[in-house]
């Protein structure tokens, strides 16, 4: 598949990318595509079309079949630790340590992320810029909604400081302040220079954030759109029209 | 890295509400155990003390030593026994010394107050066993997969972490941070058994310190077994359930199994049908003496002193042959019940080893002297001190025992014939050691070792699962 935009290098790539499960389900088929830095990558597709598989494979929590993914030109399954020096990730739903306060959490993820320099002051100023309140810094986070779970964990992925950020489904469940909220910190993050590589269904936020939008079906990657092109078009028929059985040939 | 992971299960499993509660229930347990067990030594010890003196009453006024009669040894209260009961309050507590025959122990705590048999006493035993065996199931059992149900496994993972690192550090950390707190309250604990005054000799401490870390261990193979379910397992429900259904079968029905199973592989002959078989020979033996007795003619010297005493040595001897047969007997009997004994344990024993509860009872019971070994050694002790006793009265009585038949009459009347009464405190006192520290923990070693096993074994088995762990 082609490379749409560039800037530099890609710091997200998958080649051929595929995976089998053992029950004989093909989950990702032949799927390269590539996040380059200052470039958010919104990968849309209905639930199974493979888009959390790609995502899992990038992070090493499964091996590919076939093909490879790479972080920063580093082989996700050859050298998983390196790697992931380079990514950081938010997923769907994040609940953290419910018994630790959002400072703790922060604190626990940084360290563990290999950042142990970081100070309170630090971790307030990124709970801050992610819109979480003063007042909530230092409550455990089994009060919190899921919307301030969900700023604590686009805290952690700022705090990694790492150059691609991986997203799996960052905006289910937010109401649309949070929605709103969120996608313009991500823009904030690809202005900085990060790589960000987004698995939704949210097909508007895609249209509004996303740099590049990819559409998975059923394992494959069947179309992709620079912002440019789809400026012009209608995102939701597009996507109706390939979830249909359109696959378009890429060239 | 591993640090890290240890300090944020300490921190995540002390800050929560769960361990509070559940921490301040076992607290107040431990707490109360070491309370009521002080104070079950205190009564214990002033009832020991009552039925001694009671003892040394009954022998007040006698004026001969051959007239003797009821003299009882008893176990003394021992301070771990209130801790760790075992059998202690299932055996007798004291023993007629007749100087002769076989040493028997009669009046069992549950036997003067069954009550306490219905529930049993509150104990160390019980603590580890059942309430924090469930305590570190409670909060293990989702060591692994609650970690992915809250999406932490993959939020963590997606950073640099080798697994092993990682499943090292939370074993540790889970560990610690559950065994460091029940500790607290253990040595809050050893600190009030002074205060309770309960003697606790260098070798007590060093008893209840082997006591505590097989206690320790017991809770390892428990928390170790937790996260290695959990590990494999991808839903903590799921985990529970599975643990809940193994601790079942650890703690309430292997060792019980075990023990029907051993009983009937192994048939020991019941104490009835021994005694039967006594009485018979002693009806027997006295039916023949009797014949003996009613053919006795004393030589007729003219002086009736003389004529007892050959009454008395003819009657002596025919109680010594008696004695004779009737322990020969009784030592084939006993040889053969004890065989027949050890073999049901050795069964019954082996097999609820495959439980570490019934391992931790093993070794807890063996290292404080509550075991099965406990009656023996008393038995045995008692033996000795018969055998000491027999020789002192043998002096007393220029060669009588007491228990046999003797016949005594007084020739003349009036004060000047009446003799000093008898100084019972002269009888050797009873001394009950009990069985030595290299002894017990050479018989707890096997326990404590099958213990370690069970961590090892579950501790790899958790590390091996884990890395194998999809954290997706």
């Amino acid at each position: 598949m082609e490379i749409l935009t560039s800037d530099g290098r890609p710091l997200l790539e998958a080649e051929n990318l595929t995976k089998r499960y053992e029950d004989g389900v093909l989950a990702l088929d032949h799927v390269s595509f590539a996040v380059y830095p200052k470039q958010i990558y919104a990968m849309l597709g209905a639930n199974g079309a493979g888009k959390t598989t790609a995502v899992n494979l990038f992070l090493n929590f499964i091996d590919p079949t076939e093909g490879e993914a790479r972080i920063d030109g580093i082989v996700t399954h050859k050298e998983p630790l390196q790697a992931k020096q380079k990514v950081a990730f938010v997923s769907e739903n994040v609940m953290l340590y419910p018994n630790f306060t959002a400072m703790q959490n922060l604190d626990f993820f940084a360290r563990l992320g290999g950042k142990t320099n970081y100070t309170k002051d630090d971790y307030r100023r990124v709970l801050l810029r992610v819109g979480l309140q003063e007042e909530a810094h230092n409550k455990r986070l089994k009060g919190f909604s899921k919307g301030m779970r969900q700023k604590c964990g686009i805290a952690i992925a700022i705090l990694k400081d790492a150059p691609a950020i991986l997203l799996d489904e960052p905006t289910s469940g937010l109401d649309p302040k949070a929605g709103f909220e969120f996608i313009h910190l991500l823009e904030e993050l690809r202005d900085e220079g990060k790589a960000i590589l987004m698995s939704t269904h949210d097909i508007f936020r895609a249209k509004e954030i996303a740099d590049v939008v990819g559409i998975m079906r059923q394992g494959q990657l069947v179309v992709q759109r620079t912002r440019e092109e789809i400026a012009g078009e209608n995102l939701e028929d597009l996507y109706m029209h390939y979830m249909a059985g359109h696959v378009e040939a890429a060239a | 890295m591993f640090k890290l992971i240890v300090e944020k299960e300490l921190r995540d499993i002390i800050g929560s509400t769960k361990f509070a509660l559940t921490f301040g229930v076992c607290a107040v347990l431990i707490l109360l155990t070491f309370y009521v067990g002080g104070r079950h030594y205190q009564v214990s010890q002033r009832q020991y003390e009552a039925a001694k003196a009671e003892n040394l009453r009954q022998m007040e006024g006698v004026t001969d030593w051959i007239m003797v009669r009821n003299h009882r040894i008893f176990l003394p209260p021992q301070p771990l026994a209130a801790l760790v009961t075992g059998v202690a309050n299932d055996i007798g507590r004291n023993v007629e010394v007749r100087g002769r025959g076989e040493v028997g122990a009669e009046d069992s705590r549950y036997g003067d107050d069954p009550i306490f048999a219905v529930f049993r006493f509150l104990d160390l035993d019980f603590v580890f066993q059942i309430v924090l065996s469930l305590f570190a199931i409670l909060f293990a059992y989702d060591a692994i997969s609650g970690e992915k149900e809250r999406g932490t496994l993959r939020l963590s993972f997606a950073n640099a972490i080798p697994r092993d690192k990682y499943i090292l550090g939370k074993i540790t950390g889970t560990f610690l941070a559950l065994a460091i707190p029940l500790l607290i309250p253990i040595l809050l604990g050893n600190l009030m058994l002074p205060i309770l005054g309960v003697p606790m000799a260098g070798d007590d401490w060093m008893r209840l310190a082997f006591v505590v870390c097989a206690g320790m261990l017991y809770f390892g193979v428990f928390l170790t077994l937790s996260v290695f379910v959990s590990a494999l397992t991808q839903r903590s429900s799921s985990s529970f359930l599975l643990l809940l259904v193994i601790w079942i079968s650890a703690v309430l029905i292997v060792p019980r199994a075990s023990v029907l199973i051993a009983g009937r592989a192994v048939q020991v002959p019941s104490l009835d049908e021994h005694a039967s078989q006594r009485a018979r020979l002693s009806a027997q033996l006295w039916n023949e003496d009797r014949k003996q007795m009613g053919n006795f003619k004393p030589e007729d010297t003219g002086n009736a002193e003389q004529m007892l005493s050959q009454f008395n040595k003819f009657m002596q001897k025919l109680a010594d042959s008696r004695d004779q047969k009737m322990r020969e007997l009784s030592d084939r009997l006993n040889e053969e019940r004890r065989n027949r004994e050890a073999a049901q344990q050795r069964v019954a024993f082996g097999m609820s080893r495959l439980s570490p509860a019934a391992a931790f009872s093993l070794a807890s019971t063996n290292l404080v002297g509550t075991s099965l070994q406990l009656k023996r050694h008393y038995l045995n002790t008692a033996t000795d001190y018969q055998q000491a006793y027999a020789k002192f009265m043998s002096e007393k009585t220029g060669g009588m025992l007491t228990g046999g038949r003797v016949m005594m009459f007084r020739s003349r009347d009036g004060e000047e014939a009446k003799k000093d009464p008898i100084d019972p405190r002269q009888i050797p006192p009873f001394v009950y050691h009990p069985i030595p520290l290299r002894e017990v923990f050479g018989a707890a070693l096997l326990d404590l070792g099958i213990l370690l096993l069970f961590n090892l074994v579950f501790f790899a088995g958790a590390y091996v699962a884990f890395l194998k762990y999809d954290v997706r």
